[in-house]
């Protein structure tokens, strides 16, 4: 999250977050953020045709070579998060800061993984 | 040993991404610091396994973990707490607890395997979540490689920031690879840092499927075909579904 705001900050763009729970999508201000969205969700999600219309989307529309891009990102978080939740490693203090108003607004600090 | 090879992908897969594959893959069939070949072959297996596990099913379902008891459906290959630290990272890791990590402990594994363990999971994660986003058919397991681990403990590893202990980049000795060398010590890369070969193998494939952490604020410039932003955007989403804050 803090990196898509910074992200958002060196280009000038005022990303909507709502998008990072799957509403709000077409606010998001992220290019094609619908597509990516629906993409995530299909790889988290156990619905074979929605991952093979997903698939087929990113591929048809940003191409072959980002559809491989997106299944890196997607895959390497699903592990990332298992890795934190795990070790219960923390949020750095200073993420923590610049993240506060988003985690607050996105409900994120109810997960159970902040409470653990 | 066969290797773990994209060739048949009717999508071409980056050279670098499959050469990080192959390197994690080789790296779960040798010894590692506290597991052997063998063993971290069959975590690698009963991470697959997990998901097809009634009583996970069941839990995951349920308010509270704690609340449904039972045995996992488990290859049989491992003991039972091993089992239970897979499954349970595999399937339900946002409703893991500090209580139920030295459960685990007590129970007979050391922090050293649970991290070690914790890492094979995982890259298997990185690895097969990234066929099955791309709709290609899982990797053959690799064949076990003999010889012993090492069973190198840091001696700078300190409890305190985690439930595991972690090792800060003031106190890194000679004897461990030098993980925080282009990379921050940020919490996330200090996870695993218990069983330092575990950081340098997961953010090896990190590198590749996302981006090396000299290029994340690197906003001037993209170095993949989706950009800074979109890159976030799923990874955030990613994040959210799973109910991490990390």
């Amino acid at each position: 999250m803090a990196l898509l705001r910074a992200s958002g900050e060196h280009t000038g763009d005022a990303y909507d977050f709502q998008s990072v729970n799957g509403e709000a999508v077409d606010r998001s201000g992220v290019p094609h953020a619908d597509l990516l969205i629906d993409y995530a969700e299909a790889v988290t999600g156990d619905d074979p045709d929605r991952l093979i219309r997903a698939r087929t989307a990113i591929a048809e529309t940003l191409g072959p070579a980002a559809l491989v891009d997106s299944a890196g990102v997607a895959a390497i978080f699903q592990a990332v998060v298992r890795i934190a939740d795990a070790t219960g490693i923390p949020l750095e203090e200073y993420k923590a800061e610049i993240t506060e108003d988003v985690r607050e607004e996105l409900g994120i600090n109810d997960f159970p993984s902040v409470r653990a | 040993m066969t290797e773990l090879t994209y060739r048949a992908s009717p999508v071409p897969i980056r050279d670098d991404l499959a050469a990080a594959h192959r390197r994690a893959w080789r790296r779960i069939a040798g010894p590692g610091t506290w597991w052997d070949g063998p063993t971290r072959v069959a975590i690698a297996a009963e991470t697959r396994n997990a998901p097809a596990c009634t009583l996970c099913r069941r839990r995951k379902e349920a308010l509270s973990p704690n609340a449904v008891a039972g045995t996992h459906d488990s290859l049989g290959a491992l003991p039972e707490i091993v089992v239970e630290v897979i499954h349970r990272v595999r399937t339900d890791a946002s409703r893991l607890t500090e209580s139920w990590y030295r459960e685990a402990l007590d129970n007979g594994l050391s922090d050293g395997e649970y991290v070690e363990t914790v890492g094979i999971v995982a890259t298997m994660i990185a690895i097969d979540s990234f066929t099955h986003a791309m709709g290609l058919p899982t990797h053959p397991l690799p064949e076990p490689l003999p010889g012993e681990p090492s069973r190198h403990r840091p001696a700078g590893a300190k409890p305190g920031l985690a439930w595991v202990p972690t090792i800060a980049p003031e106190d890194l000795t000679d004897a461990e690879p030098e993980i925080y060398l282009n990379r921050s010590a940020a919490n996330i890369h200090r996870a695993l840092s218990l069983v330092p070969d575990e950081v340098a193998g997961f953010f090896d494939l990190d590198d590749v499927q996302y981006l090396p952490d000299a290029l994340l604020r690197d906003f001037g410039n993209e170095h993949r075909d989706i950009t800074h932003a979109q890159i976030e955007l799923l990874a955030a989403r990613v994040s959210a579904i799973n109910q991490c804050v990390y």
